[in-house]
């Protein structure tokens, strides 16, 4: 049976996929950044060509598209290898349909599928349980298999109310063009049969002052009247009024993929090559009281370390590998402050403690950052269209948060990594009292979901594992 | 954080207003000058600012204590009242180096939302440094204190009844939440704020920060 198109995407998700709502302003607010047209066809679904880098206060800054927007889904089809077999050939012509359309740049516009732990367990066990790579250094550390994909966690500076969904997947949209984005999941979701429920849809935006102005954090949280809207710096590229992107704080090229750092073993045929591993959460973020509790030292000090010194008005803080602290450093720091930093804290698990050759021969030294984030603000509450408001807490209500997305090489990766920006280090927990001033951004951040996904490689990105027998 | 409700639909329909609105409210700190604008009220431009009879007893007290003026608002925002002893009233404390806090405040809780209207004046005779506030962190067991400003972010300056006053954002102690003008005067630092919380916004703070300014009555020692 053919379902319909109002069927297939869940009822009321179908109109709500084009709409722009809120977000719309995006494009009355800020014109695109420039960009270089082309970008090539790589064999990762998460690297975007054609992003521009600026210079901010002497750093490089990478210039990220302007609108992004995630897709859940939970999957309608049946797991018979026929039913998968077709459910396949539809996802992947309409994938390549947008391949043709669109340059994988922010200005064409980026597609990235990512599978959640249900599809695997439900649809394709038997393969996966063969070709699910294993995470061997987690494996190593817990003495136990791990794959590089497992079931999201609560942290603890979580509440006891952060959902840990279930959804089997989920496609990452970005674009500097709100249309290109509205046309990729319109392809992807209204045109098939029975092929998914779509679970939520989740819109934002970011930066927008790379060439001057406010900004769209700022302009967009005043115009949704989000308190505190007016304390955000112009210029600002995201709520909190510090620079996310700079070049030596994100992930070069391919080092998030599962085989760059030697994490996994990719199994007998590396089926996964060139596929990383995507978390994605929400958070609430309390503006208000970012900037009428915590003074700008105090801002200084927790989003980067105690201590820094910087100028009055400064967004763009320099993260390269000489700025890069080590768990010492952290120890240190909560020892005679009781505070620790964000960036600071998280840099023992999130840059690499030793020089890397990855398999192409590239050479990644000491102190490189490896995740690689894909975050953008939101003003959605906490998503812009749920299947299940009741379940999700949705309001209509606009409230600043920040829809989290980043590329790590796995599960357990991500893991360490957002364990210790809650002070839990390889060498043993420093304690904070919940929601304690001293760890910093975690007293304004509130996670309302998690999960975890697998991205395949784009040979394999729709339905993956499901052409191979079981 | 309260927030304000409104639906998406609506904020879509106002949110160009908004923008302008907003964009127009940058501008509020940064070199905004009272005598280039010829915009005034009526009762402005009527009415000089008054110490009402029944308050200015009060603040005359006040100034003969710390020998230095003080300043008595003849306009707080509403629902205030500025009766020493009144319904409003939230306490009036003097320190040993002079230096004082005079405070008004109103405050609902209705259906789980705390409405507050809260202003606070100081002055700090003797004296035009920002103070500084003490910083108590405790984690884990452990205190941690540090010396801060007690009015800190800075966010330009204006000129505006008769004063140049410094907008801080973020400050300490009774003035946190608080927006806070700032100025100085003979030697002596002089502040008033109003705290950020529902039924206002920023932008309306800001706008009774400039109206009070602007109707701050000084009351010098008669002694």
């Amino acid at each position: 049976m053919r379902l319909t198109r109002k069927q297939l995407v869940g009822g009321a998700a179908a109109s709500v996929l084009a709409a722009g709502g809120i977000y719309r302003l995006v494009d009355e607010l800020t014109e695109p950044p420039t960009r270089t047209a082309s970008g090539s066809v790589r064999p990762e679904q998460h690297l975007l060509d054609g992003v521009r880098v600026v210079r901010d206060n002497g750093v490089e800054v990478l210039v990220p598209p302007l609108h992004h927007e995630v897709v859940t889904a939970k999957l309608r089809v049946g797991a018979s290898p026929s039913e998968l077999h077709d459910a396949r050939q539809n996802l992947e012509a309409a994938l390549t349909q947008l391949d043709e359309r669109f340059a994988a740049t922010p200005s064409g516009l980026g597609v990235t599928v990512a599978w959640g732990l249900p599809y695997f367990s439900e649809y394709v066990p038997a393969q996966a349980e063969r070709y699910l790579p294993v995470d061997l250094r987690a494996t190593a550390a817990r003495g136990e298999t791990v794959r590089v994909l497992e079931d999201a966690i609560r942290f603890p500076s979580d509440q006891d109310s952060t959902r840990l969904e279930t959804n089997d997947l989920a496609v990452l949209l970005r674009s500097d063009s709100l249309d290109h984005i509205a046309e990729g999941a319109a392809t992807l979701f209204d045109d098939h049969d029975a092929l998914v429920r779509v679970t939520s849809i989740r819109k934002g935006f970011v930066g927008g002052a790379s060439e001057g102005g406010p900004g769209l954090p700022k302009q967009m949280a005043l115009a949704a009247g989000i308190q505190g809207a007016e304390l955000i710096p112009d210029g600002a590229q995201l709520f909190l009024g510090f620079t996310s992107t700079q070049k030596a704080g994100l992930g070069p090229s391919k080092i998030a993929n599962l085989e760059t750092l030697g994490y996994a073993d990719l199994g007998p045929s590396g089926y996964f090559a060139h596929g990383t591993h995507l978390h994605l959460s929400h958070l609430f973020e309390d503006l208000a009281a970012w900037y009428q509790v915590f003074d700008f030292q105090e801002r200084l000090d927790t989003t980067f370390r105690p201590g820094l010194v910087a100028s009055p008005e400064t967004q763009t803080v320099a993260q390269g590998p000489k700025d890069v602290q080590d768990e010492r450093h952290v120890r240190h720091d909560y020892e005679r402050h009781r505070r620790i930093g964000h960036s600071g804290s998280v840099q023992p698990a999130s840059r690499l403690a030793r020089d890397v050759v990855g398999p192409d021969g590239t050479r990644y030294p000491k102190g490189t950052a490896v995740p690689q984030r894909a975050d953008f603000n939101t003003l959605d509450n906490p998503f812009f269209w749920t299947s299940e408001p009741s379940r999700d807490a949705y309001a209509e209500a606009p409230s600043a948060g920040l829809h989290f997305v980043i590329f790590n090489p796995t599960s357990d990766d991500f893991r360490r990594t957002r364990l210790a920006m809650d002070g839990v280090l390889p060498g043993g927990r420093l304690t904070f009292e919940t929601g304690s001033r001293g760890q910093g951004f975690n007293s304004v951040l509130s996670t309302t979901h998690r999960q975890n996904f697998l991205v395949p490689p784009r040979a394999h990105r729709s339905f993956p594992l499901a052409e191979l027998s079981a | 954080m309260k927030r304000r409700i409104a639906s998406v639909a609506i904020v879509v329909a106002i949110g160009a207003i908004a923008v302008v609105v907003g964009a127009a409210f940058g501008s509020w700190a940064w070199g905004a000058d009272e005598e280039s604008s010829s915009v005034a009220t009526v009762e402005e431009v009527e009415s000089p600012p008054v110490c009402a009879r029944s308050q200015r007893g009060s603040w005359q007290k006040l100034a003969n204590e710390i020998r230095a003026p003080v300043y008595c608002p003849s306009w707080l925002p509403s629902p205030l009242v500025g009766q020493f002893g009144g319904r409003f009233f939230n306490g009036r404390s003097v320190d040993p180096d002079r230096s004082y806090l005079v405070s008004f405040v109103w405050f609902e809780r209705s259906l789980g939302i705390v409405n507050e209207v809260h202003v606070n004046l100081r002055g700090y005779p003797g004296t035009t440094r920002i103070p500084a506030c003490e910083d108590t962190l405790t984690v884990a067991g452990k205190t941690v204190r540090t010396r801060i400003p007690c009015f800190s972010d800075k966010r330009g300056t204006k000129r505006i009844g008769g004063a140049t006053v410094t907008v801080y954002t973020a400050n300490q102690g009774a003035d946190q939440w608080h927006v806070l003008y700032a100025w100085r005067r003979n030697g002596t630092l002089y502040t008033l704020s109003e705290h950020v919380a529902e039924p206002y916004g920023v932008e309306e703070v800001i706008s009774h920060l400039d109206r009070m300014m602007r109707r701050l009555v000084l009351v010098p020692p008669s002694a």
